[in-house]
């Protein structure tokens, strides 16, 4: 997987490149904006990382520039201005999803993989599944190995949402975000709560557990 | 204003204007009593003159130069009010007949206004006379004059008066000008101290008032409540950064301890424990620097354009979300939420709102007991309110709540004292009212949306 993280701060952009790469992407780098441009013309990306304030060309003009010219890159925008209104801009101008500075490596990462399986077709599947766990979104039935898995309409979601990334790391705004459709960073347990009983459901009376917690970093479904 | 610069004082420029307007009224007042009372008459007594000069001409053409001599005996015989003079000299410089005690050896311009003297009495007397003079057919040279001694006493009075009102006001203007600029260089001054000690840094400094209620008060009171203003802005500004760097004292020494134990440890697996512990510390710090940004945006930031929130949807989301915390600690979250309610505002934040509120129900409730959340439209206003059951908030400290990091009694602990900072805050960005009640027990807190 290939990714273009466009970020002036070489601090913030040594972190995560060096992330990223641990992560086992192939990672390009550039600070400057018009740079950026000519790169995102010229080479083919699965994920960008966009930075807003960037030198001679603005984050937001790049990549309006690229939605202009059929470029459907998902893109990441980061940004110290993670107010809500700027989110929206952002959002607006073509993003795909925003990250508000100071963020942690996780949260980036785990955005950065969900977008990555966006650019792929989108397949029409009307079934998930991992291990012995599988999702019917027709009929909205689960079951596990078998046995039919009672859900709320948020289990459901919650569910559906980790088994889309299965493997990869979910952070709690993410799912915040994804489930109820409602953006802020939740400070307090109260999405652990439902996770809970998600768990609860699904994994209490099987092997192995799936719903796995990354400290410091949110969920994961594995096998 | 200092003494130093008396001319840059707008005080006595002041002052100056005045005594020049006020001589200048003197003058003009002397003036018109110039005009009135000496030059009025002179021309009066001009007219006079011509009119007696013109009817001596016609006596001299008829009846010659003894018929002349009798009717200017006539003319002092008779004469009622300013007393006559005449000189007739003859070709030769005779003087054939005259009762003026002086004249011009020469004609010269034909109006003459001049002073004699005259000794009848023994001692000098003053007098003036206008005379016309006038050249006869024959040789002879006729002066007709009347006296006007009072006229020109008059005169000399108005120009004395002149003189000495015109010194008196310039001397009143400036003894007065500079106890003016004396008095409003005091109040000034006072000001002025008042303001050098704010910037010296003592913000309580204050002007002092007279009482007087004048325009120097009511300016002064006006500072004083700028002054009074800053200084409470200074003092929540102290004592928030104070907060902070209290607050952060806690989560950067624990961090600060698990980095340091980090280094120590061999085993992976303890390694890996200590960075999970030393991240989710920094993780704690980023959310309350958040939080902190957060609050100060919407405190700071122009207010965005709303869009229309389904308020009833948002509601039941977040009675939805919150349901499990509430259930865990045994407590029955309720809400009572009419559909299709509206307001105009941010979505996310709203939420936030609401999130936060409930949070505070379900930590402080009782165990086992009940949060409420309900909301109905009053008279077009939205009114969402959120009841707990626990301990509530005592009057005293219903205001300093929404202060940044004050946790009330009781909630020392709980954390980081800035859920309802970004309540009040947001609130105030939607223009909604925000209260706190004491429910009996519990806490109600009540947001009134406006109409939207």
């Amino acid at each position: 997987m290939h990714v273009l993280v466009v970020e002036d701060d070489e601090r913030v952009a040594s972190h995560v490149v060096k992330g990223l790469k641990a992560e086992g992407w192939l990672v390009d780098h550039v600070s400057d904006g018009r740079e950026a441009l000519f790169r995102v013309a010229s080479e083919t990306y699965d994920v960008i990382v966009l930075d807003r304030m960037l030198p001679n060309v603005d984050g937001l003009k790049i990549l309006q520039t690229m939605r202009a010219t059929g470029d459907s890159t998902p893109v990441l925008i980061l940004s110290a201005l993670g107010d809500v209104d700027n989110r929206v801009k952002g959002l607006r101008a073509g993003g795909d999803d925003y990250l508000a500075k100071p963020f942690a490596f996780s949260e980036l990462l785990a955005r950065v993989e969900v977008l990555s399986r966006r650019k792929g077709v989108v397949q029409e599947t009307t079934e998930l599944s991992l291990a012995d766990l599988s999702m019917n979104l027709l009929t909205r039935t689960v079951t596990r190995s078998g046995t039919p898995i009672e859900l709320t309409t948020r289990e459901f979601g919650l569910l559906e949402y980790l088994l889309r990334n299965a493997g990869r790391v979910v952070s709690r705004s993410m799912l915040l975000e994804a489930v109820w459709d409602y953006n802020f960073d939740p400070q307090t347990n109260i999405i652990d709560q439902h996770v809970s009983r998600l768990r609860q459901k699904i994994d209490k009376d099987f092997d192995p557990p799936l719903v796995q917690t990354v400290r410091g970093a949110g969920y994961s479904l594995r096998a | 204003m200092t003494w130093r610069h008396p001319f840059r004082s707008l005080t006595l420029r002041l002052t100056l204007v005045y005594m020049v307007l006020f001589s200048a009224s003197v003058g003009l007042m002397l003036g018109v009593s110039y005009l009135g009372g000496v030059l009025r008459p002179l021309q009066a007594v001009e007219s006079q003159i011509s009119r007696e000069s013109e009817a001596l001409l016609g006596v001299y053409a008829s009846q010659g130069r003894d018929g002349l001599i009798r009717a200017l005996n006539q003319r002092v015989a008779g004469h009622k009010g300013r007393y006559p003079y005449h000189v007739l000299v003859a070709p030769d410089g005779a003087v054939v007949a005259a009762n003026l005690y002086d004249w011009p050896a020469a004609r010269g311009p034909e109006w003459l206004r001049y002073e004699f003297g005259t000794y009848a009495t023994g001692a000098e007397e003053e007098h003036e006379t206008v005379v016309r003079d006038l050249a006869l057919s024959g040789g002879y040279r006729l002066l007709v004059g009347l006296d006007t001694e009072d006229l020109d006493e008059r005169e000399d009075l108005i120009m004395e008066a002149l003189s000495w009102g015109a010194g008196m006001s310039l001397a009143l203007g400036v003894i007065g000008g500079l106890v003016m600029t004396f008095a409003v260089s005091q109040r000034l001054e006072s000001i002025n101290r008042a303001a050098r000690a704010v910037i010296a840094g003592d913000l309580s400094g204050r002007v002092a008032l007279r009482g007087s209620g004048d325009d120097f008060d009511q300016l002064a009171a006006t500072l004083n409540e700028m002054l009074a203003r800053i200084e409470g802005l200074v003092a929540s500004i102290s004592r928030v950064s104070d907060s902070i760097a209290h607050e952060l004292r806690t989560p950067l020494t624990r961090l600060r301890a698990e980095l340091e134990e980090l280094a120590g440890e061999e085993d992976p697996a303890d390694v890996r424990a200590r960075a999970g512990a030393a991240l989710e510390e920094a993780g704690r710090l980023q959310s309350m620097f958040e939080a902190l940004l957060r609050i100060a945006r919407l405190q700071s930031g122009p207010t965005p354009a709303g869009t229309r929130v389904d308020l009833s949807a948002l509601l039941d989301d977040a009675a939805e979300l919150h349901r499990p915390a509430a259930e865990d600690r045994g407590q029955a979250l309720s809400s009572d939420v009419p559909a299709g309610l509206q307001v105009e505002g941010d979505r996310d934040l709203i939420f936030q709102m609401v999130s936060n509120l409930l949070d505070n129900g379900i930590k402080f409730g009782m165990e086992g007991g009940w949060v409420d959340l309900t909301a109905r439209s009053v008279e077009g206003a939205v009114v969402v309110e959120v009841t707990d059951d626990g301990s509530g908030i005592a009057e005293d400290e219903r205001e300093r709540v929404f202060e940044r990091f004050y946790r009330a009694r009781g909630a020392e602990a709980a954390g980081f004292g800035l859920g309802l900072s970004l309540v009040a805050a947001a609130a105030e960005r939607h223009r909604a009212e925000l209260r706190l009640e004491d429910a009996k027990p519990g806490l109600r807190v009540v947001i009134r949306f406006p109409a939207a």
